[in-house]
């Protein structure tokens, strides 16, 4: 049984978190009655400041933290079961790598944990090394690589079972723009070949351009979910881009609008900072100038990177092909499990079988009402002292 | 599987990147040389290779234990502190199978370390007798009692055929009403069964005793059987000297009167000096096919003196039944199960403690281990005005707790060339299998079911 379009790949039902200290006092509720469903090769972005639940939430989804209530159905099924976790990947919020290996140790030992025959390992290892540019530094110990360095083979790591689903806890955080900018069109291209993405991020940019649906995370709670489109369109304006014009044809532009009862503004665009410095990088690279960090192959336009970033891919997938355990890494996308869909009633009565206590809201400090009065009387003690001086000068 | 290997190789890797491993690896590969030619033991060179050995395979032992406990206290507490365990356990690993994984690759570590210095070791130590002037009478000595491995037999009293005994004369002294009014009758069943063990390991003038012995297996038939004697006597001639011919054989062909002997049986007269031990030799075919021996004393009339064994020390019968290589790898197997229940003990001690916490527990372990005679009997004594608490909560505790001293010291066998027999082989691998088998299975339990992540909001 395949996932087809109308199965969510991950369900959360009133998923919630609370973290006690020793005692069980003093409790925080870090994730907070979430409901989440994410459907089959979408892109799906947790958004939220610092100490949201974010990550909380994600490492509920794959089993590291219990929830204190509620369920989560990963690709239909329990995060323990291996069947299902061997079609994740997973990068956590750091890479988390092991100093003492270098990087294709690394990568050989996870290929390893998923199964693979040392063929595909192989062969996968040496795509990834390419893809995230660390070929040339594949027997250096990864204690050695400096944080984005080690960013990237955490992605590499990710990707080397080919997953269905991707799991990313602030995939940017630590990279440099052309790694950001590859991690944005790895994921665009992953989404584009039907796999599912769930990331996590503050940095809003990055999640605008890549996600389809997002939901923003406040307080361990949704504050607002839904397509990104529509939650940034401004229906209220209307944005026309063309090549230069002359000024004539503007002037007669402003004429129309105001003529419509319209306000119009017109000025050149800007580039994105970001497209101007992989610009300058580019030229750098073209020009062989020496670095002891990570290196790409990068092209400029989006076209030929979709291009690049499709082969890479493809060669990744390739190496399946010569695998003998082509049934078991193909294995059934979704594990029939006892309750697959989630039941909503089981879950509701679940969720409300134990009752939560919230933290008591903290008072708010109320504004002294006499505050006033102080101020009166400051004005006047200030007024009985002049007065004394004045006395005195009398 | 593949991925359990895939764990242990990881750990393996990481404990020999670790510097601590080749820190232990560095003083042993300097230690065990300088040993070899320092030891002097009480001057002989059978002496000097007794010490060797000793200190070589115990330091061997020491600091392969200490690695073992270092190494795998950290490798999983370290993951789970450093979260690369994130990473792991969202694989399509089981939580099992990475405790396994961590436990074998330190199996792993201690086979490759354990094999390398027991290789240096017993080179080294048969290599000595060459380097130092050896006569040909101490090269035959060492082989004869260092080289080798010798079974050491000792006569068990049937008990229930003894307290059967001590029954039937009970029974007729009271029929015949001799029994002494005054006292009780567990008194009197007392003194009699004294008597009785008396007068089996005593012989009057003319007198003789018996041992016997079954499952005698020597490893050839063509060497010598050491027959070790030690008696007491009521009277001691002026010269000291007690008379007595010792027969060694099957003695069943005596008693049942069969025409034709099938087995030798060797006759010894000998004078020896009462309360000293000494020692003699018969050819080990003296054994019957089935393993029977039979060591008769018949007591001279002439020494006019009866002449008493002790029932432990009265007599000993020694006999080569193994090689000194077989024997020399049985220790190392046992001292390898010692190092595979540290790696066992440290790895499911960190699936919920972390790495200080893990290893101290983890020494007092393996000390109590080394002294654990005197701190189960001194449990033993605090515990006895508590005996049921006691016997339900720190009795299992101490019974958990590995025994490396006293009769289980590894190193006494090789030094007294005795034999480490089958039965104590498998009795010492299956305790320590148990054990650690249990404390595996707590070990999954408690990492199966804990949070891996840590609190952060």
């Amino acid at each position: 049984m395949a996932v087809t379009n109308e199965q969510y790949v991950i369900e959360a039902v009133s998923l919630t978190k609370i973290f006690a200290d020793w005692w069980g006092r003093s409790r925080v509720v870090a994730v907070n009655n979430v409901d989440l469903k994410v459907r089959n090769n979408q892109v799906f972005g947790l958004l939220g400041p610092n100490g949201s639940g974010k990550t909380t939430m994600l490492k509920m989804l794959l089993g590291l933290l219990h929830p204190t209530k509620g369920r989560a159905f990963i690709l239909g099924g329990d995060s323990k079961d291996t069947r299902i976790t061997s079609q994740i990947g997973f990068l956590p919020e750091e890479s988390y790598l092991y100093p003492y290996l270098n990087a294709r140790e690394t990568l050989d030992f996870y290929g390893r944990l998923f199964g693979l025959n040392s063929k595909v390992r192989k062969a996968r290892i040496d795509v990834l090394l390419d893809m995230v540019g660390l070929s040339g530094m594949a027997s250096r110990p990864i204690g050695t690589f400096s944080k984005g360095m080690a960013r990237r083979i955490g992605l590499a790591q990710a990707l080397i079972n080919d997953p269905k689903l991707l799991i990313l806890d602030e995939p940017t955080s630590g990279l440099d723009p052309i790694g950001t900018r590859q991690i944005k069109d790895l994921i665009v291209e992953l989404a584009r070949r039907g796999k599912t993405v769930l990331l996590s991020s503050h940095l809003l940019a990055d999640a605008e351009e890549v996600c389809d649906r997002v939901a923003i995370l406040y307080g361990g709670i949704v504050q607002k979910e839904g397509k990104i489109e529509e939650l940034l369109e401004q229906k209220d304006k209307t944005q026309i881009t063309s090549t230069v014009l002359s000024e004539r044809t503007l002037e007669q532009i402003r004429r129309i609008v105001e003529k419509d009862g319209g306000e119009i503004e017109i000025k050149p665009p800007m580039q994105k900072l970001e497209s101007y410095f992989i610009d300058i990088v580019n030229q750098a690279q073209k020009a062989k100038k020496y670095t002891s960090g990570a290196v790409n192959t990068f092209d400029a336009s989006d076209a030929q990177r979709a291009a690049a970033m499709s082969n890479v891919l493809d060669k990744l997938v390739a190496a399946k092909v010569d695998a003998q355990k082509l049934e078991k890494v193909e294995a059934p996308a979704v594990v029939e499990t006892e309750k697959t869909g989630a039941d909503l009633n089981v879950i509701n009565q679940l969720a409300q079988g134990s009752e939560i206590q919230m933290p008591e809201p903290v008072e708010p400090v109320k504004k002294p009402e006499n505050i006033h009065v102080q101020d009166e009387i400051k004005k006047n003690i200030l007024d009985e002292l002049t007065k004394s001086e004045e006395n005195k000068n009398e | 599987m593949s991925r359990v290997w895939a764990v242990a190789k990881n750990s393996f890797v990481s404990a020999m990147r670790m510097k601590t491993a080749i820190v232990f690896m560095l003083l042993l590969i300097i230690l065990l040389p300088i040993m070899s030619l320092t030891t002097t033991g009480d001057g002989t060179i059978k002496g000097r290779i007794q010490s060797f050995i000793t200190y070589g395979l115990g330091l061997t032992s020491l600091l392969l234990s200490i690695l073992t406990i270092v190494v795998s206290c950290h490798t999983l507490s370290a993951e789970i502190k450093h979260k690369q365990i994130y990473t792991v356990v969202t694989k399509p690993v089981r939580r099992y199978q990475l405790i396994l994984g961590k436990v074998l690759g330190i199996a792993v570590m201690d086979i490759i370390l354990l094999a390398v210095f027991a290789t240096i070791i017993y080179a080294l130590s048969v290599q000595m007798p060459k380097f130092a002037k050896t006569t040909p009478e101490e090269l035959a000595e060492l082989n004869a009692e260092f080289f080798t491995a010798r079974a050491s037999l000792k006569m068990t009293v049937d008990q229930q055929a003894l307290d059967e005994r001590v029954q039937q004369v009970f029974n007729n002294l009271k029929n015949t009403g001799q029994i002494d009014e005054n006292k009780s009758k567990q008194q009197i069943l007392k003194e009699l069964k004294d008597a009785a063990r008396y007068s089996m390991f005593s012989a009057e003038p003319g007198g003789m005793v018996i041992w016997e012995f079954h499952n005698v297996k020597p490893f050839d038939s063509n060497e010598m059987l050491f027959i070790r004697l030690k008696f007491n006597a009521t009277q001691i001639p002026p010269d000291n000297l007690l008379y007595g011919v010792w027969y060694v054989g099957d003695y069943r062909q005596v008693q049942f009167s069969h025409d034709k002997a099938k087995s030798p049986i060797y006759a010894v007269p000998r004078k020896d000096v009462a309360k000293t031990v000494r020692e003699f030799q018969v050819p080990a075919d003296a054994v019957a096919d089935d393993g029977y021996l039979a060591v008769v004393f018949f007591n001279e009339p002439a020494n006019n003196s009866t002449l008493i064994f002790s029932e432990d020390e009265g007599l000993e019968v020694l006999y080569k039944a193994g090689s000194f290589t077989a024997n020399y790898i049985r220790a190392v197997i046992v001292v390898f199960s010692r190092l595979v229940f540290f790696a066992v003990l440290g790895v499911s001690l960190t699936t919920w403690l972390g790495f200080p916490v893990a290893i101290l527990f983890c020494f007092v372990v393996f000390f109590t281990g080394v002294v654990n005679g005197f701190v189960v009997t001194s449990f033993d004594y605090v515990g006895e005005s508590l005996s049921i608490l006691y016997s339900f909560t720190i009795k299992p505790l101490l019974w958990l707790l590995p025994k490396f001293d006293e009769n289980y010291n590894i190193n006494k066998y090789i030094i007294d060339a005795k034999l480490i027999n089958a039965a104590f082989l498998s009795f010492a691998l299956v305790s320590l299998g148990i054990k650690s088998v249990i404390l595996l299975l707590a070990g999954f339990i408690i990492f199966a079911k804990r949070e891996l992540a840590r609190v952060i909001v």
